[in-house]
């Protein structure tokens, strides 16, 4: 699996094109009412204020010179209504517009986030996460002006590009073919500079992406930090990598920025052209043609530079769409398969047969492990750290598939049913004791969230965390975060204990759920245990004896054999793999 | 203009001024192609003066083609100043962030920070590559316009002003209701990017417990909010933009009506009123971009606010004048009723032990105890409310931070690795150090059996926090990162708790081989990790209530005794066994 970190690029697997633009415009397909209603009354403003200069020549050659101030009253009062209706145009445009905007950005950030919740581990485990952060937060949030005024602007531009050719053929076919001709030559000094735009802005990207990611783990990692004293040397690397990203940036915009000399230089030279023609070169053109033509002649290039103004903000856009889609279209990897039915409540008896398994292609982790856990029984896995342990039990629940081989759950296969029944009838307390941020109510009720108070006190109690969650000011609202003091490393796993247990699943999964517990606290929980694991098929991973003794059935894992198994007992009998083990236990007096 | 923004931006004055000159420059040369097309036609077209053209048509290329590449000039002068700018701040942020206590890493998201160091940056970023010289363009703009309007006639100027108080009432109105509208969004910016954190992060426990739909409803709550909080946003611009563009839509108005009785009453030529209404625009559009001037100015003012903040914190743990950093201390450290409370919880109450150079002493007691808390207290990462710590007979807030961290070295039970190679890792505290260094580190931890089993070897990159690896080879890396750096004084904090006994064994060898050299902290459950320390210490509720040797604890018949009889098997789990014939398991 190819793993990144903060100074390496990402790769881009999805490139943007055509269907990339399609796509972006299918968010806009349920807004497109709005969008012609904004269209409309872009229109409808433009047309009012093109009355101004009008009114302005009526009261210049027919008011004044009249002395007529009841006139020139009227065309103030019917100026005064024009801006009425356009302040009016604008108020209702700037709701639908901000409307559609904030609604795109929603769907597209509703989208990623879904995904995500879809992916597996892997994707989460090859890459910062300061890199998936930015993805679902900034990239969206910079589309949404694109989104909204841009391409409402675009299509208000398109039209009055329309009007304005149609109004310049009706004067003079000529003319105006003359004044395309720098369209062509417009077409394909942009089209050079797209592919240089285009690098330099993914670039910039990744280069953003790469800052984001070292300051994200810097900041997760900060207590690391100092107490290694090593704040300088992040700062190094802090100021290298914004270094890299600044200038990606400035090469970008050097590029992007290029277009407006672009444009503009053709453009006076295309008006030049259309004025020697028209005075010189051709025949028949009156002064009054002239005069008109010449002042659309700029009229037509504006809403080209408004164009080119979209364009710039499409190709800045389009290096963040990328990776937006590219997250979204991330394969899932673990998926319901077709026709997948619920898990219906489960006895709890689990098999697996000839499964094996392997992270990376030809590095196999579980080979051919085969055994059966009987409803109701409790199974002990042991063996040396990377034997294998955790991956047995993140396979029973589906986080990660086997090679081959099935695991079978009550007899079904678990690739056949959906994966949500699955995972809520197997609890799984985790190595990692996450909290989040909020009340240690909140957390523990994060197993189930329609517990009620009692169920959730319940079940801290049985695990013992009950009384140190008393002790605290604020008892069960005491309010804890991702990676806080407040509570110590034994604490927060009692508490995930907690959580996995409110859960009430007919499968627990024990993950070294007690390792940082204190030997007393563990003891107490061991009494409760018998009671906790009552009708439910249980496998424990722990190094401690005494969890492992009470098991109804030892398997010791070695490189991803089932070597030994069985009770406590027949194993020391035995004396093979569990029995030396064992025996090095005793070798602690 | 923030001091601390004023200060960055000082340093870039004289390409600003010149950014800001040029687009002066620009504005000007605006007007010459108008100029040049009204010649043309006038002269040209009307007047039948054919051979001016070639010339006008020169001098109109001419200013078209500078204008637009000093504009080009001046736009990456702005963008190279605000670039430069905000990148100072935010190494100015990084840098007192990673200086922050570690208390305030306790109150504070990620998620939150994040969005200063990317959000709030960025406004900052627009606001000096955009609004300043758009307010000083129009500004001048319209200064100018109105002097000469004045010079023309200054009656009707009088008149068009009258304008000017609607609109400036608008506009002030539009900048004190938009600005909390901007500080919301923020906020709520924030709470989004916390959301999406916590998920990504706890991305494990997520699917544990197939709480995805959760998740999503909980997510769906922040986008929507921070949807609305924009949508609130444009709803003031919505009561007050329009207004200033009605306004600003009246000056023509203003110039047709008085313009037109002046000149019937003889107070005003046409040829003056054509000029007036050249210059309309000139006035018009600094009015109508007023509005959103003052927009943006608010959005900067909002993120700016919250900069603020950041600029103002002060870690608690500032240096006394006078900090002493030696080059190495002997490692004697001292414990002096020493008690430390969290918040309003009390977590150790007067603490008094010695620990000689070299000597290993080891920690045992419940969860939740404050063990934890005595490294933490050495560290310097909290102070401790009273009594005194003394390393080598200095009180340790008397040395310089960045020294006594490299003189005190702590393993913290919550492992955290950072996405690098295992090499990197190991080699965080001393990026300097060997490959031979980093293995033989690698070997003392146990690390080395694993670490050239995986992929790529040393050279494997590991997740964030080190989620490809197990929690037992976490630890290991943690620990050999420690060793590696190898300070004279290094507390274990529950280091081995996942790792396998008979590795763990092999690490105590190691760890056993340090003894004398280094003074040592063994923080752990597992009695094999400390049975053989100098001194053992029980903590209990914050207290000390055992304290000796092995044997002598054993002989106390406390707290100690009772663990060792429960892990090596006499405790009540297993009352059939003999004790003799019971390994030492770890609890």
């Amino acid at each position: 699996m190819a793993r990144n970190k903060y100074d390496i690029d990402e790769d881009l697997s999805q490139e943007f094109d055509a269907k990339s633009v399609r796509r972006m415009l299918g968010y806009l397909a349920p807004h497109r009412r709005r969008v012609a209603v904004a269209v409309l009354l872009m229109i409808v403003a433009s047309l009012v204020s093109l009355l101004g200069p009008y009114l302005f020549k009526v009261a210049i050659d027919d008011c004044i010179p009249r002395k007529d101030v009841r006139l020139l009253a009227v065309l103030a009062a019917v100026l005064v209504a024009a801006q009425a209706v356009n302040a009016l145009c604008l108020k209702i445009r700037i709701k639908v517009m901000n409307d559609i905007g904030q609604g795109v950005v929603y769907e597209i950030r509703t989208d990623i986030f879904e995904r995500l919740q879809k992916l597996p581990f892997s994707y989460f485990d090859s890459r910062p996460h300061g890199k998936i952060l930015i993805r679902v937060v900034n990239y969206v949030n910079s589309l949404s002006d694109l989104l909204s005024n841009g391409i409402i602007n675009l299509v208000t531009d398109l039209f009055s590009l329309v009007f304005t050719i149609a109004f310049m053929l009706v004067i003079d076919v000529r003319l105006t073919l003359i004044c395309m001709a720098g369209l062509p030559v417009l077409a394909a000094a942009v089209l050079s500079l797209k592919k240089r735009q285009r690098l330099a802005w993914q670039d910039m990207s990744r280069k953003q992406s790469n800052l984001n990611a070292y300051l994200h783990e810097a900041l997760s990692g900060a207590k690391i930090t100092q107490s290694f004293a090593r704040a300088d040397e992040n700062q190094r690397i802090f100021s290298r990598l914004g270094g890299m990203w600044r200038d990606s940036w400035l090469k970008a915009v050097a590029n992007l920025f290029l277009i407006w000399p672009v444009i503009e230089i053709i453009s006076v030279l295309g008006v030049c052209l259309v004025y020697v023609s028209g005075i010189v070169w051709l025949k028949g053109i009156t002064v009054g043609i002239l005069v008109a033509f010449i002042g659309y002649v700029w009229r037509f290039w504006t809403p080209i530079q408004t164009i080119g103004n979209f364009y710039s903000s499409l190709v800045q856009a389009a290096a963040y769409l990328e990776r937006i889609f590219e997250t979204i279209d991330e394969p899932a990897g673990i998926e319901d398969a077709p026709g997948a039915l619920a898990l219906p409540a489960a006895e709890g008896r689990v098999e697996f047969r000839d499964v094996s398994f392997s992270y990376e292609p030809g590095r196999p982790i579980l080979r051919d492990l085969s055994f059966v856990a009987e409803p109701g029984s409790s199974t002990a896995i042991v063996g040396p750290t990377g034997a294998g342990k955790t991956t047995i039990v993140n396979l029973l629940s589906r986080f990660y598939t086997p090679d081959s081989g099935s695991i079978l759950v009550d007899g079904r296969d678990i690739q056949g049913v959906t994966i949500e029944s699955l995972r809520r009838q197997t609890g799984v307390m985790l190595q990692d004791s996450f909290l989040f941020a909020g009340t240690i109510m909140d957390n523990i009720r994060y197993g189930r969230l329609d517990a009620g108070d009692d169920e959730v006190i319940r079940a801290s109690k049985a695990v013992r965390a009950h009384e140190f969650i008393e002790s605290l000011s604020a008892g069960y609202d005491t309010a804890v975060n991702e990676r806080g003091i407040r509570l110590s490393m034994g604490q927060r796993q009692l508490i995930s204990f907690a959580r996995a247990l409110l859960a009430d699943p007919s499968i627990l999964i024990l993950d070294e759920a007690t390792s940082s517990v204190d030997t007393e606290t563990e003891r107490a929980i061991q009494k409760g245990l018998g009671e906790l694991l009552k009708g439910r098929t249980s496998f424990v991973i722990a190094h401690r004896l005494s969890t492992i003794r009470n098991a109804d059935r030892i398997l010791f894992v070695d490189r991803g054999r089932i070597v030994e198994a069985g009770t406590h007992e027949e194993l020391t009998a035995k004396r093979g793999a569990y029995y030396g083990l064992y025996a090095s236990m005793r070798s602690f007096d | 203009m923030r001091p601390w923004l004023r200060a960055h931006l000082k340093r870039y004055r004289l390409p600003y001024l010149t950014g800001i000159a040029l687009t002066f420059v620009v504005s000007g040369l605006n007007l010459v192609s108008p100029l040049i097309s009204g010649t043309i036609v006038d002269r040209v077209i009307v007047g039948g003066e054919k051979g001016l053209l070639w010339g006008l048509l020169g001098l109109m290329i001419g200013a078209i083609v500078a204008k637009s590449l000093i504009r080009y000039g001046y736009q990456m002068l702005f963008e190279h100043v605000s670039q430069d700018t905000i990148r100072a701040c935010r190494e100015e942020l990084f840098a007192k962030l990673q200086r922050m206590d570690f208390g305030y890493y306790d109150r504070t998201k990620t998620g939150d920070l994040m969005a200063h160091m990317t959000g709030d940056i960025d406004a900052i970023r627009h606001f000096i590559a955009w609004v300043v010289y758009q307010c000083l363009e129009n500004g001048v703009v319209f200064l100018a316009a109105v002097a000469a309007l004045f010079f023309v006639n200054w009656k009707l100027t009088l008149v068009m002003l009258a304008v000017t108080p609607f609109i400036a009432r608008s506009t002030i109105g539009l900048s004190k209701e938009v600005k909390p509208t901007f500080s919301a969004i923020r906020e709520q910016f924030s709470r989004l990017n916390s959301v999406v954190q916590e998920n990504i992060a706890g991305n494990r426990v997520v699917r544990a417990l197939a709480r995805e739909d959760y998740e999503i409803g909980k997510f769906q709550a922040e986008n929507e909010a921070f949807r609305q909080r924009n949508v609130e946003s444009a709803a003031v611009w919505a009561k007050y933009i329009p207004p200033i563009e009605f306004f600003s839509g009246l000056l023509p108005v203003m110039l047709i009506l008085a313009g037109g009785v002046m000149i019937i009453r003889g107070e005003l030529t046409i040829g003056q009123l054509v000029t007036f209404n050249g210059l309309v625009w000139a006035i018009n559009q600094p009015l109508r971009m007023a509005g959103w001037l003052v927009n943006d100015i608010q959005r900067y003012g909002a993120a700016s606010d919250r900069l603020d903040r950041l600029y103002r914190l002060e870690s608690v743990l500032d240096e006394r004048p006078g900090a002493v950093s030696p080059a190495a201390v002997k490692g004697r450290v001292e414990f002096r009723h020493v008690s430390f409370s969290y918040g309003d919880e009390r977590v150790l109450e007067d603490l008094s032990f010695v620990a000689e150079s070299g000597q290993t002493i080891g920690i045992l007691g419940p969860t939740g105890s404050g063990k934890s808390s005595i490294g933490r207290l050495l560290c310097r990462f909290y102070d401790r409310t009273s009594g005194e710590i003394l390393l080598d007979g200095v009180d340790v807030r008397d040395y310089d931070l960045d020294c006594l961290r490299a003189q005190v070295g702590v393993t913290m039970q919550d492992v955290f690795l950072f996405s690098d190679t295992i090499e990197g890792n190991m080699a965080f505290g001393r990026p300097e150090a060997s490959l031979e260094e980093v293995l033989r580190a690698s070997e003392l931890a146990n690390a080395h059996e694993f670490a050239k089993e995986l992929p790529e070897g040393y050279d494997t990159i590991i997740g964030e926090r080190g989620v490809g690896l197990s929690g037992g080879q976490r630890q290991r890396v943690a620990l050999a990162r420690l060793l590696l750096k190898a300070p004279p004084v290094m507390i274990l904090d529950d280091t081995t708790s996942a790792v396998d006994i008979e590795t763990e064994e092999r690490i105590q060898e190691s760890i056993k081989a340090l003894r004398g050299r280094h003074t040592m902290f063994i923080i752990a459950h597992r009695l094999s990790s400390i049975m053989h320390a100098d001194q053992i210490l029980v903590i209990k509720g914050g207290r000390i209530v055992e304290r000796g040797t092995h044997e002598e604890l054993r002989r106390l018949g406390g707290y100690y005794e009772d663990v060792f009889r429960h892990q090596t098997g006499a405790g009540a789990l297993a009352p059939s066994e003999p004790a003799r014939a019971e390994g030492a398991a770890r609890g």
